[in-house]
Order: structure tokens, then C-alpha cells, then sequence
């Protein structure tokens, strides 16, 4: 009985932190789209790099659920 | 006129091409105006400068033909002093794990998710808070004034005046910080729908009041 318990709040849990890394997923899909949506308003030397730094962020949040989903 | 060195070998109805000159479109044109801004701004020496004067690179999206930027304005270096420190210790708090051990009551697997989840956000606040300082650009052209401001992810505020509409140039400097580093805030009060025009923590409200008063100068109107 316990240990089904236990069993129900490790997956509780596994839920809560895989929703949450997929939510921060969102987040930066949102960062690379604002970081587009600002380079097209306002052109600088620095633009490309922002952009890639965007995505690159957007990278590891994916990475992050991907290891959720693995690893917990 | 351009003579040819050697007249013997040209016709005298042979066109004479000027080999060595470069194209006029090959040189950057300093226009008296650019000059006359130059003379009161200055040069700035980092293309990450809060005051940049004539910037080559710099444009925007609703910028009009034969419109030239004359200074382009972001927030003075000293407002990001404090995202950065808060940065920095969003990055140490980790190690500090080892002794105030929050997490170990969780597995191994979950403290690592956690810690890379907290660089991540730690990333993305400094990066939030650069795209910020990056994006939010004042700017003086040689037609108007523009203030482009994008308050959170996705809101952006644009507001322009023609420099004829300009009626008052008004600046505000306050705070210990703000005095130490000359930067302050910059009011224009316009004629245009936008009443007021805002530069907020700019560097030398004093220059850009002087640039503006030359800009809205007659014989600078002419040019």
C-alpha cells in the first residue's frame, strides 16, 4: 500500500518537473521569437549573434526535457 | 579637368577616365550636418556604446528614404550593473548547495535537472534583461526624433516627432548614480499627436539638448 503511494507521488512528481521543463520549452520558443521579431525592428552589428544565442537556449531547454523524459 | 599624363598617345576627343580616383559612393560622406554633430557629440570608440554618433550599422524598420541617424541612444552602461551582479549570483548559487543542502532530499537524477534548469533561467533572465537595454533605442535622425521601446516579450512601443514639431528640449538628472556617470533623462515635448517624447537614462542629456537645439536651428533646416 505504501509503496503504491510512494509509486503515485514519484510519478506525481516526474509529471510536475517534465510539465515544467516543457512550459520553460515554450518560453524560449517565445525568447526566439521575440529576439527575431526585435532584430527586424531595430538592425545592428550584434543582431546575428543575439539570434544565435536565442537558439541556442532554445536548444538546451529542449535538451532539458528530453532528459527529463529520460533520465527521471 | 583631369589631364592625361602621356597626350601623345590620346586623341583629342578621347575620353579621359580618372583610373586612380575611387567613386565618390566608395567614400563615406561626412555632410555638414554629420560634421556639425560630430563636433558636439563626439566620436564613440565601441560599437556597444550607449551613445553612438552617426553609427553605420545601426537601422530600424521604420526608417524613411534619404533618412539618416544621426545619434542613436540606449541606457547608460551603469543601469545594468545591477542584472549583471544578480546574474553572477544566480550562477554561484549552485555551489552554495553543498552547504544549505535544499535538494537532498531528492534524487540524484532530480537535483541535476534542477541545477541545469537553474542555469538556464539564470541565462535567460541576463538575456531578457540585454535584449532590453539592446532593443530599447532612442534615436535622433536628421528628419525626427524616435523613440522605439519594447516594454515586455512581445510589446513594442514606437513614438516619433518631426523635429519641426519640437517645442521643448528639457532634461532631468537625479540620484547620486546619475550625477557620478552624466546620465539622466531627456524630455522633448512635441507639437506631434505624442506629446511628450521620453529618453530615459541616457548618457549626456547635455549633448543631445545641444544637438537638438542645432538641428531645430533655420540654417540647419534649409540643408
Amino acid at each position: 500500500m505504501i509503496a503504491d503511494i510512494n509509486n503515485y507521488l514519484h510519478l506525481a512528481e516526474k509529471i510536475f518537473v517534465v510539465l515544467g521543463t516543457i512550459i520553460y520549452l515554450i518560453f524560449s520558443g517565445i525568447i526566439v521569437k521575440q529576439t527575431s521579431t526585435m532584430s527586424k525592428n531595430v538592425d545592428d552589428k550584434f543582431n546575428a549573434v543575439l539570434i544565435i544565442f536565442s537558439y541556442v537556449h532554445f536548444l538546451f531547454s529542449l535538451l532539458l526535457v528530453l532528459l527529463a523524459l529520460v533520465i527521471l | 579637368m583631369i589631364r592625361s599624363k602621356d597626350l601623345d598617345k590620346v586623341a583629342p576627343d578621347d575620353p579621359i577616365a580618372p583610373a586612380s580616383k575611387p567613386s565618390p559612393s566608395a567614400l563615406p560622406v561626412i555632410t555638414p550636418l554629420k560634421q556639425k554633430v560630430y563636433d558636439i557629440a563626439g566620436h564613440a570608440t565601441s560599437p556597444l556604446s550607449p551613445f553612438l554618433v552617426n553609427p553605420k550599422k545601426i537601422t530600424f524598420a521604420e526608417k524613411n528614404d534619404g533618412e539618416e541617424i544621426l545619434i542613436a541612444l540606449r541606457s547608460h552602461w551603469f543601469t545594468n550593473v545591477s542584472w549583471i551582479l544578480i546574474t553572477i549570483l544566480m550562477s554561484f548559487a549552485p555551489s552554495f548547495l553543498r552547504y544549505v543542502p535544499l535538494l537532498n532530499s531528492f534524487p540524484p537524477s532530480y537535483q541535476f535537472i534542477a541545477v541545469l534548469f537553474w542555469y538556464l533561467v539564470a541565462f535567460a533572465f541576463a538575456f531578457e534583461k540585454f535584449l532590453a537595454w539592446y532593443f530599447d533605442i532612442s534615436l535622433i535622425t536628421n528628419r525626427r526624433v524616435v523613440d522605439i521601446d519594447f516594454n515586455n516579450l512581445l510589446d513594442k512601443k514606437f513614438s516619433e516627432a518631426d523635429l519641426r514639431n519640437i517645442q521643448d528640449v528639457s532634461s532631468q538628472i537625479s540620484g547620486v548614480s546619475q550625477t557620478i556617470f552624466n546620465y539622466g533623462t531627456v524630455l522633448i515635448q512635441t507639437a506631434s499627436e505624442v506629446n511628450v517624447i521620453i529618453f530615459e537614462k541616457v548618457p549626456n542629456p547635455n549633448k543631445i539638448i545641444k544637438v537638438l537645439q542645432e538641428l531645430r536651428s533655420p540654417g540647419i533646416k534649409n540643408q
